[in-house]
């Protein structure tokens, strides 16, 4: 397992996700990313259980927990874009999230998650002689929250939690295309000059909020026989980007950078979502997240005919599921010790005329007596995009979470 | 059963996935077209703009006396208005020869100098040169410290060789004598044997036990410069003393040895730039006429004054000067094309700095009609390129910096029309050189270069939109 897990930290240097936005934003993996939500749909909020774990739309839920959770997510996606007659497919590992929860019985719950809230990642080249083409293409963007987050249940009402979690922001920007050159402008006898010059143009910069340490979430839930629910509210906030560009010959070869900063003014949430427990084990849920853009996120652009902005709408993730919880007893058979999920999702992009439909079906198994359990998750789906510059995308992509479950801190009852 | 299970379950995942991944076709075409529709190019358009009548507004040459250590290679005469001294240094002890020394009659010295056969030896070297044969006046200078025990000898070897180059430049001697020398050389390997002045076997007869010796020669009136090995090779240079008889000869190496440089001539304003030697001519070009001319050319204001100023819309693949070149008033004793070496100062963290250019080799014209960036060679032009210096004039136009360059005389050119501009070995195993190792110690006006109008031309590509 552990060989296994040293290869996929190593394939996710060699990156490339949605290729939608990437200037931008690039693309948002919703609830933090777990490939225990996404087998349902990235539905199930409002799920409480015994190890559960940290969600970082619904902090309040923690507080349920009776178990210590760690999870490790791995997201391996492949997407063929299109647009009329051009295709192009490309793929991707990513890690896009961690968790940490650590129940400590009637003072709450504290857990803590790295979550890869925005990555634009792609790596591609071109080469073709006949049209002059020699480009490579590199995008490596992603803003990474650390997420503290405290939950509780109240006293006498102890059917309801709060919780809360601070998103501290980091990360790091880089678009990088170069060029090789194209002399068909320029008389044979000038031609020399440029062989082998390869221009790169080159743009990095860091991920921070503006005048702000951090941006944050508060939730209550309310845990009940049959249903749960819950509401979050998340503050809005302005991310800062500071950027560097160049155009450059190669790293030691460059001109002096010029600065510039751009900031994008990321509005506040609310969420909320329902557990309905048909049966026994079984569980429908249902959640919604939504937020009101009112301003254009500004590109990082300034180069060639890039544009300077992307266009934003209000974006919202609407999502069902289902879920079966596996048994917790050792001995019963294998196949109902497995946790089953499936759901599907609507999800409009933060990006103008860009929307997602997608659906999953995933499985929790169970690895020996100790609680730690698998997850697994296949999604697949079709973003649509009518926007400019933007192309349509098929993706499928496959979720891993690794779950440790334990009873650390916790006394026998 | 569990893990085995799950694992296979995996890896049965992860092999649908990349299964997957070889059935979809990723075309080229798929990814240029994308980048299209981002406003992004698959490829950098070329575009050529002359800046034409570029006058130097200044131009200036740094020279004056120097100093060398002359370790290796030791250069002695005058050549193209400049006369190189040799100062030998030693330091020695020996009580009971000076002792001898002291009463001896028949006292007598003399230096041996052995002639570099990597010089006069070189395939490049004319061989009909030789002989050589001229009196030399020459001028023995020298500054005798006398101690008395071996500390005073490591005192004198405690003086670092910079500090005593250092010293050299305030050259007093404490005595000198002229003499004539009957030189001949008719060999690649002759071995230079000078007979030191009475007045200096005087003096030495008064030193010791322990003695540092600077011995200075110098030969204003010589026909060239003449090229002998240093003390720090088999063939070093020797001073033999002689006290009483035959017999009694003992000979001292020099431990270091330096060429002093003086320059004869001075023609004030000219533009005139010697090789061999620490020479170098700076020239500035006006900043305004090439942002004029890239203004026209982009259509957007110059210098770039937006943020913090740093210009990088564009950027400069290959900057090119074009002068006119006169060879007709320079000096060069090997009759080999001579190197011009660029240097371009830029800015770095506010700081003036000097970068040396690179050298990109135009390999069809090279073929054809030789290196353009070579003086004492077919033709009347010169082609520097000057990249760098572009590149951050353009970078940085907001500073209000001229072009600013250094140009100075490199190595002679063996191989004027090999375009690999690399030193290789033939299939034969010869070794071909670009460059030959010895300075050639020429003289070069560059009066008419830098007083005429140049022509600057450049490569750009640009980051501006609109092409399409």
């Amino acid at each position: 397992m552990k060989k296994f897990l040293g290869l996929i930290l190593c394939c996710a240097a060699i990156a490339s996700a949605s290729m939608i936005g990437v200037d931008a934003l690039g693309e948002e993996q919703i609830v933090g990313g777990s490939a225990a939500a996404a087998g349902r749909g990235f539905a199930g909020g409002a799920k409480t259980g015994e190890a559960e774990g940290l969600s970082v739309v619904n902090p309040a839920r923690m507080a349920f927990d009776s178990k210590v959770v760690f999870n490790l997510n791995f997201l391996m996606d492949m997407y063929a874009i299109e647009s009329g007659s051009d295709s192009y497919f490309t793929k991707n590992i990513s890690l896009p999230s961690f968790n940490l929860s650590f129940p400590m019985g009637d003072f709450g719950a504290f857990g803590i998650s790295l979550w890869q809230h925005y990555a634009s990642s792609i790596r591609e080249s071109v080469s073709d002689t006949l049209t002059h083409a020699d480009a490579r293409i590199e995008y490596k963007g992603s803003v990474y929250e650390i997420v503290p987050t405290y939950a509780v249940r109240l006293p006498y009402l102890r059917n309801i939690a709060l919780g809360a979690s601070v998103h501290i922001v980091m990360g790091s920007m880089v678009r990088s295309l170069t060029l090789g050159p194209n002399n068909e402008g320029i008389a044979d006898e000038d031609v020399w000059a440029t062989n082998n010059a390869e221009l790169t143009d080159y743009v990095e910069g860091s991920w921070e909020i503006d005048h702000h340490p951090a941006y944050y979430s508060g939730s209550v839930q309310y845990r009940g026989r049959q249903s749960s629910f819950y509401f979050s509210y998340t503050t809005g906030y302005t991310l800062l980007n500071k950027l560097e560009y160049n155009f450059r010959f190669s790293e030691l070869d460059t001109l002096v950078p010029s600065h510039v900063n751009r900031r994008v003014k990321v509005p506040a949430m609310f969420a909320t979502g329902v557990n309905y427990r048909l049966a026994k084990r079984h569980n429908v849920m249902m959640d919604l997240q939504w937020r009101n853009w009112d301003e254009d996120v500004e590109n990082v652009g300034r180069s060639y005919d890039m544009r300077s902005k992307t266009e934003t709408q209000d974006d919202f993730v609407a999502s069902i599921g289902y879920q079966r919880d596996g048994s917790t007893l050792y001995y019963d058979p294998l196949p109902d010790r497995i946790t089953y999920r499936a759901g599907a999702w609507f999800k409009n992009w933060y990006i103008a005329d860009v929307y997602e439909v997608g659906g999953s079906v995933g499985a929790g198994f169970p690895l020996g007596r100790k609680g730690i359990s698998l997850d697994l998750a296949f999604q697949g789906g079709k973003r649509f995009s009518e926007s400019e510059g933007n192309w349509e995308e098929v993706f499928f992509g496959i979720r891993l979470g690794l779950m440790g479950i334990g009873s650390w801190g916790q006394s026998r009852r | 059963m569990k893990k085995k299970n799950i694992a296979f379950l995996v890896l049965f995942g992860l092999c649908a996935a990349l299964l997957t991944a070889c059935l979809f076709d990723s075309g080229d075409s798929g990814l240029s077209s994308w980048l299209g529709d981002q406003g992004l190019p698959d490829s950098y358009k070329v575009q050529m703009l002359t800046v034409e009548d570029l006058t130097p507004v200044s131009a200036k040459v740094y020279a004056g006396n120097t100093v060398f250590s002359a370790t290796t290679r030791a250069v002695f005469g005058t050549q193209a208005g400049l006369t190189h001294d040799i100062v030998f240094d030693f330091a020695f002890i020996d009580s009971s020869f000076f002792a001898e020394m002291k009463d001896a009659d028949s006292a007598a010295a003399f230096v041996a100098l052995v002639l570099d056969d990597s010089y006069y030896g070189a395939k490049c070297f004319p061989k009909d040169s030789f002989p050589y044969e001229e009196t030399l006046d020459l001028k023995v200078e020298w500054i005798i410290d006398n101690g008395k025990k071996k500390s005073f000898i490591d005192s004198v070897g405690k003086v670092s060789v910079s500090d005593w180059l250092e010293e050299l430049k305030e050259w007093k001697a404490d005595n000198s004598a002229d003499t004539t020398y009957e030189l001949s050389i008719g060999a690649k390997d002759s071995l230079v044997i000078i007979d030191l002045p009475s007045a200096f076997v005087e003096d030495m007869k008064k030193a010791g036990p322990a003695c540092h010796l600077q011995l200075r020669l110098s030969a204003p009136e010589a026909k060239r410069v003449y090229r002998f090995f240093g003390p720090d090779t088999t063939f070093m240079p020797e001073f033999r003393m002689r006290s009483i008889s035959d017999t009694n000869i003992k000979k001292f190496p020099p431990f270091r040895m330096s060429d002093v440089v003086t320059y004869n001539d001075s023609c004030g304003d000219c533009l005139v730039v010697h090789a061999g030697v620490t020479d170098s001519l700076v020239v500035e070009y006006p900043m305004e006429k090439i942002l004029e001319a890239l203004s026209d050319f982009y259509g957007d204001a110059f210098p770039y004054d937006e943020g913090d100023g740093n210009d990088v819309r564009q950027a400069v693949v290959l900057a090119q000067l074009d002068m006119v070149r006169d060879d007709s008033e320079g000096y060069n004793e090997l009759g080999l094309p001579i190197q011009v070496v660029v240097g371009s100062f830029i800015d770095s963290l506010g700081e003036e700095i000097r970068r040396m250019e690179m050298y990109k080799v135009n390999r069809k014209l090279v073929a054809e009609s030789g290196h353009p960036n070579m003086v004492f060679y077919d033709g009347d032009s010169l082609s520097l390129q000057v990249t760098y210096g572009v590149r951050d004039l353009i970078n940085q136009a907001r500073n209000g910096r001229n072009l600013k360059i250094m140009t100075r005389l490199g190595y002679p050119v063996l191989q004027d029309k090999d375009s690999l501009y690399a030193d290789y070995k033939t299939a034969d195993g010869d070794s071909v050189y670009v460059f030959f190792k010895h300075f050639d110690y020429a003289r070069y006006d560059f009066g008419k270069t830098f007083s005429q109008p140049a022509k600057l031309k450049l490569w750009l590509a640009t980051k501006r939109g609109g092409e399409e």
